[in-house]
């Protein structure tokens, strides 16, 4: 079947999902293929209204997207670095963002409720806009701007000329005065919101229609997430998934017995989401019913949760020491 | 005229007006402990009450209560007239005042299960009817020398009289009225309402906290030996003790250090040492107030698993502390301080006074729920409901009740903000952070 329209990608993506679920990478590189499959049909519509682009483009995926690691379902971050410079080239770009935009949804992509899209202008810039941009968020150190950096630093090419992506992210890794504001991205992300009581039992939802259930995403995906992207940053590691970012980390940070333990422990997370997780929809993709949980799973999850903050607590030690 | 005469008339008067205060609490909790869509009705309606509540107390509730009769109720001293009554030791209108209070506080109490969805003129009906029908004989059954008097029932200041029976009827009138639009979602799950101002709900509790003063150690009515202190020092351990306790069990279970269930638990050791306060020493109190603080945790949970929708946890802080509050005394009371009645289990007086205890509160709340629970069923079929309709429930009593806001600037303008979003027009009011970028 050629994917040559959304409509065609959405039956081929509801008809394969199943059997590309199979674990969390085989997933992944199937949303990226869809992913890829969208931008096409989105290129191909803007060029028969505006013709060819005027530059060579980079789409890149951020996000869980960015780091391989989406479930079922996922919702859109995305972003978009041309090399053109002209005004009428931005709104090419971000005429193509919209179109991929709307046709991710159409495929079963929520739309980003922050509006991380490359339909929005701040996420859809030609280079040298896209290097002022860092360097402000950079130097302006805000809330804002530090939430901005974290988002981005999971950017991954997705289609089209990835060297563009790769200068920019060069130029961040290269940011000489680390330390201060690996300070500040640790106060924007270290929140933990705690998966296992004192007691020793699982932290579940008490209200809607979850009650009952664990937030993988906030107690166990967050601390794994966010700290070793802190990590990587302050090493200036390019890799995006989180187990690859754990790998690349010299030894002097994580041991590599370290490196081997919450490797493990993370990729059961992913493995544990797909098995146990209630795909129904988006939301629902991120808890796990207790309940239905065998003595065993509780316990193998417990174990995941626990080592997630051990990491998280690891991370913000070292980075205080700092 | 006699100086201790005046003493205790104006401890006692102190006392009455504190627990008049506790009014303004109610009002803070109840409408911090809700939506502002209400918070007009509710404050209004809580004022509105209590003046309903004292016309029908001084006409014949007092007389009910304490007036010449039998075991079940006293018949005379109805419209009282401000006379003086013989060997009470104080000033017959400020103790008439005082316990005009304590039935101004149950009425409140029972007003919890109503919140957020009963018909103004249920409130009013309802208030009439409880306070003939409901509190009289209760309070008269323990203190207006009734059957469980004669039992040596000890309820110092009222966790079953004020407390348990307010809550009781708040169980009727929230069984009957059933749960809050959106409270409960079709898997049966159950969603936070969240109150719309938690310092209103903080400030309420200390508001409590301190007319609890008056009304525990109000209840001795008299300054004689200065009673009154080691009353008000039980009050305050039990209270502290609550807080604590509730907030731990919160944070041990839950993994939050809940601030609403920390304030519940600071007016449940409230009302578990009202019974108590006077019978039992301070570690006892602390104790009480631990468990206390305890309880009304796991209470809250199983009567929102069982799909009870209480929106002020009336039940759970009144109703459930209440019973602990009146049993407690069972198990500690002294034997130096146990006036009425017999020394607790663990003061070598075995299980009577448990038992008195376990009597008093099986006979009470089985009266206060059936009694209200008939009164709301009469009222439901003659008022055609006691419910507002599911229209006036979502755009809130203040303006289907009242016709204007509690707070009109706010309100309104969501008001017209979701009515635009409705009817397609481009002017739309974005929740506040709904752009907000999220790292996930």
């Amino acid at each position: 079947m050629e994917l040559n329209s959304y409509a065609k990608i959405k039956d081929f993506r509801i008809k394969r999902f199943k059997a590309a679920s199979i674990n969390n990478e085989e997933l992944n590189l199937f949303h990226d293929f869809v992913h890829e499959s969208v931008i096409s049909v989105a290129l191909h519509e803007v060029v028969m209204r505006r013709g060819q682009p005027s530059s060579p483009f980079c789409f890149f995926a951020m996000g869980s997207a960015g780091r391989m690691e989406q479930s079922i379902w996922s919702d859109q971050d995305h972003g978009m670095v041309f090399a053109a410079e002209e005004p009428t080239d931005l709104e090419y770009f971000l005429d193509l963002g919209r179109e991929i935009s709307n046709g991710m949804e159409i495929v079963g992509y929520k739309k980003c409720s922050g509006s991380v899209m490359a339909s929005n202008p701040l996420w859809c810039k030609s280079s040298a806009d896209w290097g002022n941009q860092l360097d402000y968020w950079v130097t302006d150190s805000t809330w804002e701007s530090i939430r901005h950096l974290l988002i981005f630093a999971d950017a991954r090419s997705l289609y089209g000329e990835s060297t563009l992506l790769s200068i920019l992210k060069t130029q961040l890794a290269n940011y000489s005065e680390k330390d201060q504001l690996l300070v500040r991205m640790l106060h924007n992300t270290m929140h933990l919101k705690k998966g296992v009581g004192i007691l020793g039992q699982l932290l579940v939802e008490t209200y809607g229609t979850f009650s009952g259930s664990i937030n993988l995403k906030d107690t166990a995906f967050f601390p794994y997430v966010n700290a070793v992207r802190l990590l990587a940053f302050y090493e200036g590691i390019n890799g995006t998934s989180t187990l690859s970012r754990i790998s690349m980390l010299s030894d002097s940070i994580m041991t590599p017995v370290e490196k081997v333990f919450y490797r493990e422990h993370f990729s059961d997370l992913l493995e544990y989401r797909l098995v146990h997780g209630s795909h129904i929809d988006y939301d629902a993709g991120h808890y796990v019913d207790g309940m239905a949980l065998t003595k065993k799973e509780k316990k193998i999850l417990k174990e995941i949760l626990r080592a997630g903050e051990h990491l998280y607590e690891k991370v913000r030690r070292l980075i205080e020491r700092m | 005229m006699d100086i201790t005469f005046l003493m205790n008339s104006l401890w006692v008067m102190i006392s009455a007006v504190l627990v008049i205060l506790m009014i303004g609490g109610f009002i803070l909790l109840e409408t911090g402990s809700t939506r502002m869509k209400n918070a007009g009705h509710i404050a209004g309606k809580t004022i509105l009450t209590f003046g309903i509540s004292s016309i029908v107390f001084w006409a014949v509730g007092y007389g009910l209560i304490f007036g010449t009769g039998n075991s079940i109720l006293g018949f005379s001293d109805f419209f009282y007239s401000g006379y003086d009554v013989e060997g009470l030791g104080l000033s017959g209108p400020v103790f008439f005042l005082f316990q005009l209070a304590f039935a101004g506080i149950s009425l409140t109490i029972a007003f919890g299960g109503f919140a957020e969805r009963a018909k103004l003129s249920v409130y009013l009906v309802f208030a009439l009817l409880f306070s003939i029908l409901v509190y009289p004989f209760i309070a008269h059954w323990i203190w207006g020398g009734g059957w469980l008097a004669e039992h040596g029932k000890q309820d110092f200041a009222g966790s079953t009289v004020v407390h348990l029976t307010g809550a009781m009827a708040a169980l009727a009138a929230t069984i009957l009225l059933k749960p809050r639009i959106g409270k409960y979602n079709k898997d049966g799950s159950a969603n936070n309402i969240e109150g719309h101002n938690q310092v209103f709900t903080a400030l309420s509790v200390l508001l409590l906290w301190v007319g609890w003063f008056g009304f525990n150690a109000g209840s001795t009515i008299s300054v004689d030996g200065a009673f009154f202190g080691f009353v008000a020092l039980n009050t305050n351990l039990a209270a502290a003790a609550g807080t604590v306790a509730a907030m731990l069990i919160s944070w041990i279970v839950v993994g939050k250090a809940d601030v609403p269930m920390m304030l519940n638990g600071a007016l449940a050791g409230l009302v578990a040492i009202t019974a108590s306060c006077a019978f039992v020493d301070t570690w006892a109190a602390v104790v009480i107030g631990l468990i206390a603080g305890i309880l009304v945790f796991y209470s809250i949970r199983l009567f929102e698993s069982r799909k009870i929708d209480d929106p002020i946890f009336a039940l759970s802080v009144h109703g459930t502390a209440g019973v602990w509050g009146t049993l407690s005394t069972g198990f500690f009371a002294t034997p130096e301080l146990a006036a009425v009645g017999k020394p607790g289990l663990f003061y070598d007086g075995g299980f009577e006074q448990l038992g008195v205890q376990a009597l008093g509160v099986l006979a009470c709340g089985a009266f206060a729920f059936i009694v209200s629970y008939i009164i709301l069923s009469i009222m439901k079929v003659s008022m055609k409901g006691l419910r507002v309709t599911e229209e006036e429930e979502i755009i809130g009593l203040d303006i289907s009740e009242h016709g204007s806001y509690g707070y009109p600037e706010l309100v309104r303008s969501e008001t017209i903000a979701k009515e635009k979003t409705h009817n397609g027009s481009s002017i739309q009011q974005a929740p506040l952070n709904s752009q907000q970028p999220t790292v996930n």
